[in-house]
This record gives structure tokens, sequence and C-alpha cells, in this order.
């Protein structure tokens, strides 16, 4: 599995973290006191990368917690299959690999694009 | 737990939540005490209201607990709206103890209201105070940007640019001697609504125990027909400004119209 451990505290708005095991992407980070006494508690809202679900959790700051490891790669488009299928090549290892095309993104054969990798999931985020 | 809040959280129809935000306080402190001292003299009441003919601890009232502030009211607001959130998702109705009048802010944006109803002593309609945008005195201000419309029941303060700003067509206020003959109009009985109850809008001789104080105000039969009357159309409800500066009118008024809120909503559904 791509990803670290790391304490609840360190998290931020627009970083990634694992919620319900899914890679989603910080919204929104808060905290307030359960009591006077132990830690502080943050809330954590954001949605999946990949599915765009809302998420959140509370937990306390100290807690531990995953954080996906996702990778920003650069992409060919090969070919265009229907609205939302292409083969992209992957410019790094070459490998050609067919992923979905959001519905806000129009591609045509030799666009550069950008996307985002983890495990076997893929997300176009700019072209 | 507040009196009567018997029903696990998964499955309440209502959620008491305790915020006892005292930041902005002017005057006289102690809004940090409120949740407390609302949930202590709600002890002696009955379970039994004859007015629905229901008893409190059937209706399915659970009770999450205080949410305590950081210094950072922002974020506090942030998490607080979170938290009430997460009541609305599970298909309850929010039910706020303040704390400051600033946790409406945090209310209103969980329940993203159409009209936001709050019966105050005054306007909040300044968009900053003592240089603080989220002051107790802002609360109206921020409430209208997530509400169409705001009706303000018993206000009878605010800075001239405060009163020019109620003379606009998204803000209505009823001041105490109307607040009697005053009915729910079709926006409130149509659209989503909010209640806050400020209990600064009764008359200081009856509820002491609050922060700025000001002469002139409802009796409190006002407002407990205001309350039900709006109740029963509304999506989230609040109590604030309650401090610990009298000997439990202010926190005793609060509960009751806290109370008074889940009896009529109830029957209204």
């Amino acid at each position: 599995m791509a990803r670290q451990q790391t304490e609840v505290r360190e998290l931020d708005e627009g970083s990634y973290v694992m919620m319900d095991d899914v890679p989603c992407e910080i919204d929104s980070y808060s905290t307030a006191k359960p009591g006077k006494h132990g830690s502080a508690k943050a809330r954590v809202e954001g949605k999946g990368v990949f599915d765009g679900k809302k998420r959140n959790l509370s937990q306390p700051v100290d807690a531990k917690i995953w954080v996906p490891i996702i990778e920003r790669k650069q992409g060919q488009v090969v070919n265009v299959e229907s609205d939302d299928v292409a083969q992209v090549m992957d410019l790094d290892t070459y490998d050609t690999i067919t992923m979905k095309v959001p519905g806000d993104v129009d591609l045509s054969p030799d666009d550069d694009i950008e996307y985002l990798e983890y495990e076997d999931q893929r997300k176009i985020i700019r072209s | 737990m507040f009196p009567g809040a018997r029903a696990h959280r998964g499955s309440a129809a209502y959620v008491v939540v305790g915020a006892p935000l005292d930041a902005s306080t002017t005057f006289q402190p102690g809004t940090r005490f409120g949740p407390r001292r609302v949930r202590h003299f709600a002890e002696s009441f009955d379970d039994y209201d004859h007015h629905t003919d229901s008893e409190f601890s059937a209706l399915g009232v659970a009770d999450h607990g205080d949410v305590g502030p950081t210094d950072d009211a922002a974020e506090y607001l942030e998490f607080l709206r979170g938290t009430l959130a997460d009541v609305r998702e599970d298909g309850a109705v929010p039910l706020t103890i303040g704390g400051e009048h600033t946790v409406t802010v945090a209310g209103v944006r969980a329940v993203d209201p159409d009209v936001v109803v709050c019966l105050d002593a005054h306007l909040d309609l300044r968009e900053s105070y003592a240089n603080n945008e989220l002051s107790h005195a802002t609360v109206t201000h921020h409430a209208l940007e997530v509400a169409d419309e705001a009706i303000v029941l018993g206000a009878r303060t605010g800075s001239e640019a405060e009163w020019d700003r109620a003379s606009e067509d998204d803000v209505t206020v009823v001041p105490p001697e109307e607040v009697a003959d005053w009915e729910p109009p079709a926006a409130v009985r149509e659209g989503r609504t909010y209640l806050s109850v400020d209990i600064d809008a009764a008359d200081p001789g009856f509820a002491p125990g609050t922060g700025t104080l000001e002469p002139f105000g409802l009796a409190p039969r006002e407002l407990h027909e205001v309350v039900r009357a709006v109740a029963p159309h509304a999506a989230g409800f609040d109590v604030v400004e309650v401090n610990d500066r009298d000997d439990g009118q202010a926190a005793t008024l609060a509960a009751k119209l806290l109370r008074a809120f889940v009896y009529a909503h109830a029957a209204g559904e």
C-alpha cells in the first residue's frame, strides 16, 4: 500500500488522508476541545480523490492516521475511445493505460495531460 | 446530560449540542457556563406537556455533550458547523445551547435555511464589532450570508448603521410591543427556517443572567408563543447568551424554551 502514517494534527486543508479506507482530499480541518483534560479533537472533512464522495472523521489530534501517497504523473493521449474513455501513454514508463475522462475534460490524440494515480485508480486533472 | 434527553444518538430525532463559546462577549462574560446552567435548571421540569399531550423523554432527544472552543473562533465555528451538519445528515434537528450568539453562525451554516428567525434585543447587523468580524454583534449579518431573509423579533437597540441595514427588504424587525400579535409569514411556514433565541430578547427583569441587558423587552410568555409558533417549521434551533450572573432565571427560561421548541416541533410534524 502506497501510504504513510502521520498524526491527525499534521493534516491540513488541501492535503490527502485516508477516510473509510479511501484516499480523500481535505476540504476542512478544525479543532475543538473535548473538556478540561485530554487532547483536542480534530474534525476533518473532505471528498474522495477518485470518487468525489464527501467523507468526514473526528479524532484526537494525536491519533495516528494514514496518508495516501498519490502520484501526479504526465501522460499523452494516444486514442480517444469515447466521451468518457481514453488511452493514455505514461510519459515516464511509456505504458499505455485506459482511463476514464471526466465530464468537463475534452481530449484529442497527442494532448499532454496530468493525472493522479493511487494504486490502480487514476484521475485526469489537467489537459 | 439535558434532562429527558435519553435517546441514543443514532436513533435521535433531536440532538442537544452545548457550545460554550465565550470569546467576544461584551460587558459581562460568562456564556461559557451557559450549557451547564441550562442543563442544570431544566431538572425541575415535568416530563409531560399538556399543550401537546406528549412527554419530553419520549420525543427522541439525545445529548451530544459540549463542543469546547479553542482560541480560534473561526476554526471552532467550522468544527461546530460540522458537528451540527452531522446531526442534520442523521435526520435529526440540532438544538444548540450557547455560548455567545456567535455560535448561531455555525448552526445557520449547517442548516442552510431560507429564513432565520431571531428573538433578540439587538439587531446584530454589524459587519464587525471591536475589529472582530465574528463578534456576537454580527450574527444577523452573517446569517444573511446564508439565508435570504432575517426576521428579528423583540429588537429594540442597534447602531444607526444597523437600523439603516434593517430597513432593507431582507430584514424584518418586529418591535417588542408587536411581538404578541406576530404570526409566522408564508416564508417561514413554507421554506426552511432556523430559529435562534438570544435570551436577552426577554426583559432583563426576567433573564438577568446575560451579557448585554436591554430594558423594555419581551415577557417570557411572548417568547414562548413565538417559539411554539415557529418550531413546527424550523429545521434547527438554538438558545444563546445565557451566563452565570443570576440565580438561574435566564437559564430556566432558556431550558423551558428549548423544551417548548421540541414539544411544538414534534407535535407539528
